[in-house]
């Protein structure tokens, strides 16, 4: 299966059929993408290799980006180049067709904003103040609020609904309730573009539905173009309306969870041996058995 | 941990909002006013502040080794020789040349005469307090500082090389080569940068952790403290030793108004105007570097900026003071435990707090040996505020299982 080419994005746009959501908003996208990586190389200052090699990878404007993937497949390490964090060896990230690391860091974070997978509030700060720091990209270094944020940070409590634990502290919230927190903060950036690591990780079944949700409302809504890392492929197909499949540091395939979710794509990048069925409006997975390593044609390290 | 008390005004206005449900439509006024954060906790750390600062001034005035009633110092504090002659008054705080230049006085121009009482009081005694209240504030803002930067409770100019490495600057100034008084601050600076740059580098693996800091600072001002007794050796006069150890534990003996001209510039020009901006990058980096960085910080920068006002307000207390140790520490501790993490109330806090701590901690340095023994002794104050910080940071340590991150 390593020969296998996944298909250009465009290609793949023009002859899509049965796309799982409605894409006469965003015809253009490909051609005017949010977020783009061309030739790019990521790594880390310990890692001699890169982490992540990518000829062309694509995030479309106005759309619901997932990036899945077994663990050590690249894609947070993807997530944090396009977020301006790791600098590229080679290659570059560009939003709005601008290289990532050309952006004043203000003018960067009022256009994109980013949610690290692991977050720890401060002390005693209420899910208010915390929101609050959001609006810093939007304030000059002597301003305090004033209207425009107050309203930003209602709506974005509003949004993440945790408007009725604005004066509670964040340490003592349960840990759904503090992703929701931290997301609202992320909301209150009001940026075109947002990137989330791992949104759902370690929330219980109905924080991980109200994360997902608000993903879907935020795009449907506002129309923001959401970068999204997602462990579950349920979750991936619930919200997003393109999936980039990564394996070993490299896009796999990318398209419409419909296109993507394949049987052969779950033994090759998943390793497991699981049916697809295409009959409802969705893609549903049914995982069988774990594949064992020698079922695995092109099983490498997990970098 | 103490809750954070919001303020009245500002929860009637967000529950306000909450009613239109985030609209946006119906805000009448900002609740976030410029001064919102100032509640009445903060007021009253201030407030507690000013009237410890003001007890000790009474008790600081009244009392000492040249001996006056009650009534002759009060009646030298408001003698009319100081308060009718603007220049002389002004001469204190400038200086005599400075004063000259401002009142356009000819060089023959002296600071009016006066009878002794009042020699004491307004030379002796009144710029004592006020020395005492600027190196307390001095080394409070400092400590908040460092504890945001480095997200760790323990820090303090103290605990991560800054003193030390101000304190061997200050102290080659004495006995190798002479600098002027003014810019001993400046000195010092230098010498805490070296030694937190040493800190930083020592620690640093890809990133620093807490635990790392604290370890590297003790070797680090093990290090410059080794240094500092080898420049002991190199003295010559026992007197400058004498002089260097006194120093080098802090002490307000024998400081006048030429100490406060050293240290109120730098005060008031850098530390207080600085630390006041900074509170609110202080906030947003204790998010975290990443978050920060994702919310438009350029957190090197930043962190750059910040590290130089904390290391320039430790260098303006030690250079006029020497090493007093632990307000750096406890302060922010003892204020944080009242107004919260909020470092633009802990910034204010800490100023006062830190002021008044210092100035209380005096009274007992300067007096206590007369009343405790009738003797005539003074401790250094540095000696008192570890009496004191030593055992309240230790009682901390038992009841908060917070403290240094290491949780």
């Amino acid at each position: 299966m390593s020969d296998r080419v996944a298909p250009d994005v465009d290609d793949r746009r023009d002859g899509d059929a049965d796309r799982v959501r409605d894409a006469s908003d965003d015809s253009a996208d490909s051609a005017d993408p949010a977020l783009s990586g061309i030739d790019l190389a990521v790594g880390y200052p310990s890692t001699e290799e890169p982490v992540v090699e990518a000829d062309r990878v694509v995030l479309p404007r106005g759309e619901v980006t997932a990036l899945v993937g077994p663990n050590g497949s690249g894609k947070s390490t993807l997530l944090r180049a396009f977020a301006d964090e790791l600098e590229p060896e080679r290659g570059v990230a560009y939003l709005d067709g601008r290289d990532v690391q050309d952006y004043d860091a203000g003018d960067l974070a009022r256009r994109l904003g980013v949610l690290a997978q692991e977050n720890d509030p401060p002390a005693g700060i209420t899910v208010e103040d915390l929101v609050f720091h959001g609006r810093y990209p939007h304030q000059g270094f002597f301003d305090r609020p004033d209207e425009t944020d107050v309203a930003a940070v209602e709506r974005a409590m509003a949004r993440a609904g945790v408007t009725h634990l604005a004066d509670s502290e964040v340490g003592e919230l349960s840990g759904g309730q503090k992703q929701l927190a931290w997301l609202a903060m992320a909301l209150a950036q009001e940026t075109d573009v947002l990137l989330l690591d791992e949104p759902t990780n370690h929330l219980d079944l109905r924080h991980q539905l109200r994360v997902l949700d608000v993903i879907r409302e935020l795009n449907d809504d506002d129309d923001v173009t959401l970068g999204v890392v997602l462990h579950d492929l349920e979750h991936a197909v619930r919200v997003a309306d393109n999936l980039v499949a990564m394996r070993d540091g490299a896009p796999y395939d990318w398209g419409p969870p419909a296109n993507v979710l394949t049987e052969a794509l779950l033994a090759d990048v998943f390793g497991v041996a699981a049916t697809v069925d295409h009959g409802g409006d969705a893609p549903r997975v049914h995982a069988r058995r774990a594949l064992d390593d020698g079922d695995r044609p092109n099983e490498t390290h997990e970098g | 941990m103490v809750n954070v008390a919001s303020d009245p005004p500002t929860e009637t206005a967000t529950e306000l909002h909450r009613g239109t449900d985030g609209d946006g439509d119906g805000l009448a006024t900002d609740p976030r006013s410029r001064l919102d954060w100032m509640d009445r906790r903060l007021l009253g750390v201030c407030a507690t502040s000013v009237v410890v600062v003001l007890a000790s001034l009474l008790v600081q005035v009244s009392f000492g080794s040249y001996q006056m009633s009650l009534g002759q110092a009060w009646f030298s504090v408001f003698d009319a020789d100081v308060w009718y002659h603007p220049a002389t008054l002004a001469s204190f705080l400038l200086g005599d040349g400075l004063t000259r230049t401002v009142f356009g006085l000819d060089a023959a121009w002296e600071p009016h005469e006066l009878v002794t009482a009042t020699n004491v009081v307004w030379n002796v005694r009144i710029p004592r307090v006020a020395v005492a209240a600027f190196v307390g504030a001095n080394l409070a803002v400092s400590g908040v500082i460092f504890q945001a930067l480095t997200r760790n409770e323990l820090a303090s100019p103290f605990v991560l090389g800054v003193s030390s490495g101000a304190g061997l600057a200050v102290l080659l100034s004495l006995v190798v080569f002479t600098v002027s008084t003014a810019f001993l601050p400046l000195f010092a600076a230098l010498g805490g940068t070296l030694a937190f740059l040493l800190v930083y580098a020592i620690s640093w693996e890809g990133g620093t952790s807490p635990v790392r800091l604290v370890l590297a600072g003790v070797v680090v001002s093990t290090v410059f403290q080794s240094l500092q007794t080898a420049v002991f050796l190199l003295a010559q006069d026992v007197g400058t030793v004498q002089t260097a150890i006194v120093w080098l534990t802090g002490s307000l003996t024998g400081k006048d108004w030429e100490q406060v001209r050293v240290v109120a510039p730098w005060t008031l020009a850098v530390v207080v105007p600085g630390s006041l901006l900074a509170a609110k990058q202080l906030n947003v980096l204790a998010l975290g570097e990443r978050t920060a960085a994702s919310l438009g910080m350029r957190v090197e920068r930043v962190r750059f900026g910040l590290s130089a006002i904390a290391i320039v307000a430790a260098a303006a207390s030690i250079a006029v003071a020497g090493v007093v140790s632990f307000v750096g520490l406890v302060v922010p501790h003892l204020v944080r435990n009242v107004v919260g993490h909020d470092h633009r109330r802990l910034v204010v806090g800490s100023l006062f707090a830190g002021a008044a701590l210092v100035v209380a901690a005096d009274v007992g340095a300067r007096l206590g040996v007369q009343f405790a023994t009738g003797g005539s002794g003074q401790l250094p104050v540095g000696i008192l505020t570890g009496l004191i910080g030593g055992p309240y940071f230790l009682y901390r340590m038992r009841v908060s299982d917070g403290v240094g991150g290491l949780r």
